[in-house]
């Protein structure tokens, strides 16, 4: 991890440490304040930070690992087992933590238990064996850490920070409206740690703001390749092929973001924008109703619904939905013009 | 001209991002051609501390921009906004909380004048 404090951090730093003064139980400006230190070289008031954000809030997941792998480059292994083994108490399930604690075994000798957690990791998130293969964990169809793993461990907890740091960087900076500095950064979030997922998908909201589709879908992808259960990252590639007129893709991956989030009422309304586009009515009300299941309140899906009905000639149940429509708000005089004008 | 609204939607929502709307609050959507936008209109959170006089300037010039933009989207044909907190009156974008308490205020200044003379 580099050492020498940066320009842009230092003075993030001071945002932050501001912003501390007026919200002293954020947990989250603890957490990002310990990244930065941690950036800064000061590991002390970085442990410090995260301490006080985990007391905040105790299921503050991220800085729960940090934390760990901060222990684990100052060397204290056995607190980082300690604090890992609490989470996984809370989170079974948990593939990373698994893995993470997979990589606190293997730097402190403890072979067979290490290879335990390795193999739960696997079981939890089927992407570890690809992970394992790619670092050199993986020998002749098994888990067997061979030399280019022991590389990867000595610089684990490190290449761990540094990617964190330059995540949240990255998700900081465009915030503040910094997109071109905001890429180089999760770009470096990624280049350290190719294989989690959100920071592909970050990567891909910025060139998504920065007009750059094409990149945006490739991020995107990479995401989901890492990840095939995040939803949300279908619905923004179904987005971005909107936005280039690809609208087969874009509804392929849409029904794919809807059958992830079912209980999402938008992604319905969206969904039912691409079967009516072409021209699949009976299908664009179906996702209609869902939405309106959900969403009772969701006027866009009922105005919606009360124009295909009135397209279709079915005007009793136009009627119906524009009345409703009009209850909730009285002020709507596009539908008021559309309910005179089948009336 | 082109009128499919999925594309529409996703030209809106590619709008808002960039204007840095904070759209968490807001629904939008293209019903053949019309686009709606309903709900609270923010702006960008980094903003709120900023003097309240510097925001509603702000906010106009935002929401003339953010019209302009959504008008020129190839197949709208109109725009309809329904914010809780801004309305369009004669071609000006007003505070509708603003507004409200000012015709409260007047009001209040009647029923007190109405006392005087009494």
């Amino acid at each position: 991890m580099r050492r020498k404090p940066d320009q842009i951090y230092r003075k993030i730093l001071g945002e932050i440490e501001k912003a501390l003064e007026s919200h002293p139980n954020y947990a989250d400006l603890h957490h990002q304040l310990g990244l930065l230190f941690i950036a800064q070289g000061d590991r002390r008031k970085a442990e410090s930070h995260f301490i006080k954000a985990l007391r905040i809030n105790p299921n503050y997941q991220e800085a729960t690992f940090n934390l760990g792998c901060l222990y684990l480059e100052m060397g204290r292994g056995t607190e980082a087992e300690k604090i890992f083994l609490a989470e996984l108490k809370k989170s079974p399930k948990g593939g990373h933590l698994h893995h993470l604690l997979g990589m606190v075994y293997l730097k402190r000798g403890r072979k067979r238990e290490a290879l335990s957690q390795m193999r739960k990791a696997i079981q939890c998130c089927p992407y570890y064996v690809d992970f394992y293969k790619k670092n050199g964990f993986w020998k002749e169809g098994r888990l067997d850490p061979g030399v280019k793993a022991e590389e990867f461990l000595k610089r684990f907890p490190q290449n761990y920070h540094s990617a964190q740091l330059h995540h949240f960087v990255g998700i900081y900076l465009a915030q503040k409206g910094r997109p071109t500095q905001a890429v180089q950064e999760l770009k470096k979030a990624a280049k350290w740690n190719p294989d989690q997922f959100l920071f592909h998908a970050n990567l891909g909201a910025v060139y998504y703001f920065q007009g750059s589709y094409s990149k945006a879908i490739q991020e995107y992808q990479k995401a989901l390749k890492i990840n095939p259960l995040y939803g949300m990252g279908y619905a923004h590639l179904s987005y971005l092929y909107g936005l280039i007129g690809q609208t087969r893709k874009a509804l392929w991956n849409m029904k794919k973001a809807v059958s992830l989030n079912p209980n999402y009422a938008d992604l319905h309304y969206n969904l039912s924008l691409l079967y009516s586009d072409r021209k699949q009515y009976e299908k664009a009300i179906s996702e209609l109703k869902k939405a309106l299941h959900i969403n009772p309140q969701y006027i866009l899906a009922r105005v919606n619904l009360g124009v295909l009905y009135e397209e279709q000639k079915k005007y009793p149940l136009a009627k119906k939905e524009y009345k409703k429509v009009l209850q909730i708000n009285p002020d709507d005089e596009h539908v008021r013009k559309r309910l005179e004008r089948i009336s | 001209m082109l009128k499919e609204d999925f594309v529409i939607f996703s030209n809106i929502r590619r709008i808002l991002i960039r204007t840095s709307i904070d759209y968490s609050k807001l629904d939008f959507g293209s019903i053949r051609g019309v686009v709606y936008l309903r709900g609270v209109f923010q702006l960008p959170r980094h903003l709120a501390g900023e003097d309240q006089e510097k925001v509603k300037e702000i906010s106009e010039k935002t929401l003339f921009s953010l019209e302009k933009k959504l008008r020129n989207i190839p197949g709208v044909s109109d725009v309809l906004f329904q914010f809780e907190n801004w309305r369009k009156e004669r071609g000006q974008w007003v505070p509708i909380e603003k507004k409200r308490k000012a015709e409260e205020m007047k009001e209040e200044e009647d029923e007190e004048k109405t006392r005087s003379d009494l």
